[in-house]
């Protein structure tokens, strides 16, 4: 118990003093995560449109993979994607590997099969009313789709909150591809990962409560644009 | 009246010829040839599963049939995909149980004519008479989704208006709806029709509301135009006795003109059944005793309701009806010729 009353208090602490050690690691956390679920939608989003309005040959099969890609564990995403830029990877000349780069290609891949699983689900829960409507009343195709994507919207952006939720929250791609530098890569959760191999669990402890101050903020403002569109 | 419907050429602008459609191998439509001429009201009658809904459906370019030619002004649509939409966007259909979108009622009136860059000054306007229309007026900022189901479809009806379409389909748009929407919403389709000359064609199973309403009635059945009115439609089995072909519904016994044997249908035009008060001698094979239980007035002519083993409607003059001082409760003969039974 001590080490929670500990943690809280180093938490408030941390917070309340604008910590930069802290500061700079939800800064890497959010910038990274927030760059790899804007990539991973504008790719998710008009890919499962493609394949909820389109009938063909397999698609219940592309539809089971999407599911099944949900569960990818990131470290062997980490692993995958290391292996590609590596300095004896195929695109090692690009010297990506322990940059935000890498990380966000490391969270793009992760979130990516997600968003677009349940974008899918969510569009095909859109009442097949609403496209027939749009189109008899002279929608276009883009007009439609907009159509639907409005209808769908709360799904979607909840679609795309479990997406961000995703990759917040993971540490094994994130340390694989980052490396943990300090000020440059260290996110929270790798952060955390290295005080409590240090021991130091209450700093541990007060960086899981600011990871999740982080991802209640995100929902709130997410939940509150969501609500503005009404 | 369908010979009048393929023999009408004045100016025909929406055609359909050799169409058949099919669901999973099943062939639920299959009209050979119909043209529709501009500026009238059709009603497409019908039972349930009849292809009432398909026709419309391909009439108003929203499903391609499976095999056939729908021409708009002369042109073969589907020869030209790239002038499809062009010409979706001179029509709209009003489907059955019509869903308003997730947004206000304003914005859901406006959709269509947003799509045709109609001005916002503009839009604000017709959305506001058109749901002056509809007896809406006030419900602009309402969320569309909590008005009520007749509220719902006269919001839907004004959505489709809004954009002053040259034709208009609408799929049992009474479904659901109270009495004072269908008075409103017969109102307006009235209107549509007389101020901007748009087509109209509804499906309807209220065959008064169809006679009522439209200048021309369409009755399909099995996927198939059927030449008679499905007020008289009956399910039965043909025998032959002593050289006669005799149609049996189990409640009365007719005889028809046909080379079918088993169960068929049969239909009646309304039209040419005579009402008499006393039996007659005459040509006619068929005649039936029974009482009248519904008189209505279209304005033109009398349809009556005729209680004859089956239920049967009738139409005829209002002279006539005047004279034989008929009215709900009186005792009647129906009689009809042979030929006017149509075996199918």
């Amino acid at each position: 118990m001590q080490y929670l009353w500990e943690g809280f208090s180093t938490a408030l602490k941390l917070i309340f003093t604008l910590d930069s050690e802290v500061i700079n690691c939800t800064l890497v956390s959010l910038k990274v995560s927030s760059i790899a679920v804007l990539l991973a939608s504008l790719v998710a989003l008009p890919l499962s449109f493609v394949i909820v309005i389109n009938e063909f040959r397999g698609k219940r099969a592309v539809i089971t993979l999407f599911d099944t890609l949900m569960a990818m564990p990131t470290v062997v995403v980490g692993l995958f994607v290391f292996s590609f830029i590596s300095r004896q990877g195929p695109l090692g000349v690009l010297g990506l590997l322990f940059t935000p780069a890498a990380m966000i290609i490391g969270q793009f891949i992760l979130s990516t099969p997600l968003i677009t699983a349940l974008s899918i689900s969510a569009l095909q829960g859109v009442d097949p009313r609403v496209r027939i409507t749009a189109l008899a009343l002279g929608a276009r195709s883009y007009y439609v789709t907009l159509t639907l994507m409005r209808e769908a919207r709360f799904a979607i952006v909840a679609a795309i909150i479990a997406g961000f939720g995703r990759i917040i929250g993971e540490v094994g791609s994130a340390m694989m591809l980052g490396g943990n530098i300090r000020g440059y890569t260290r996110t929270i959760t790798t952060a955390i990962a290295l005080e409590t191999s240090k021991g130091q669990f209450s700093l541990g402890l007060a960086l899981g409560i600011i990871l999740l101050i982080v991802a209640l903020s995100v929902n709130i403002v997410l939940r509150y644009l969501q609500h503005k569109t009404r | 009246m369908i010979d009048t419907l393929m023999a009408n050429q004045e100016s025909p602008f929406l055609e359909i010829k050799e169409v058949v459609h099919r669901y999973n191998n099943k062939k639920v439509l299959d009209i050979p040839c119909m043209s529709f001429t501009r500026g009238k009201i059709y009603a497409v009658v019908g039972p349930n599963g009849s292809g009432k809904t398909t026709l419309l459906t391909i009439l108003g370019l929203l499903l391609k049939p499976t095999s056939g030619k729908v021409f708009f002004e002369g042109k073969d649509v589907y020869a030209h995909p790239h002038s499809l939409h062009d010409i979706r966007t001179k029509m709209t259909t009003v489907i059955q149980n019509p869903i308003l979108f997730d947004m206000s009622v304003e914005k859901n009136i406006e959709y269509g004519l947003k799509i045709r860059g109609t001005t916002r000054e503009e839009r604000k306007k017709i959305v506001k008479d058109c749901l002056e229309m509809v007896r809406l007026d006030g419900f602009q900022k309402r969320r569309a989704r909590e008005l009520s189901g007749g509220e719902a479809q006269r919001a839907a009806i004004a959505r489709a208006f809004a954009i002053k379409p040259q034709v208009m389909f609408l799929d049992e748009y009474t479904s659901n709806v109270d009495e004072k929407s269908i008075e409103v919403l017969n109102d307006v389709i009235a209107t549509i029709n007389r101020l901007y000359g748009s087509t109209i064609f509804l499906v309807t199973h209220d065959t008064r509301q169809a006679y009522n309403l439209a200048d021309e009635v369409i009755t399909i059945f099995g996927g198939m135009l059927v030449q008679s009115s499905m007020q008289n439609l009956f399910k039965g089995r043909v025998t032959r006795v002593n050289d006669l072909s005799i149609f049996d519904t189990g409640k009365i016994k007719l005889e028809v003109v046909t080379i079918k044997e088993g169960i068929v249908h049969a239909a009646i035009n309304p039209q040419e059944i005579i009402v008499s008060l006393v039996p007659l001698s005459s040509s006619a094979r068929n005649s039936l005793y029974g009482m009248i239980t519904e008189v209505f007035d279209d304005g033109v002519r009398i349809l009556l309701a005729v209680k004859a083993g089956e239920d049967f409607k009738v139409k005829m003059t209002r002279d006539s009806f005047q004279e034989m001082k008929l009215t709900v409760g009186s005792k009647v003969y129906i009689i009809f010729k042979s030929t006017a039974v149509e075996v199918f």
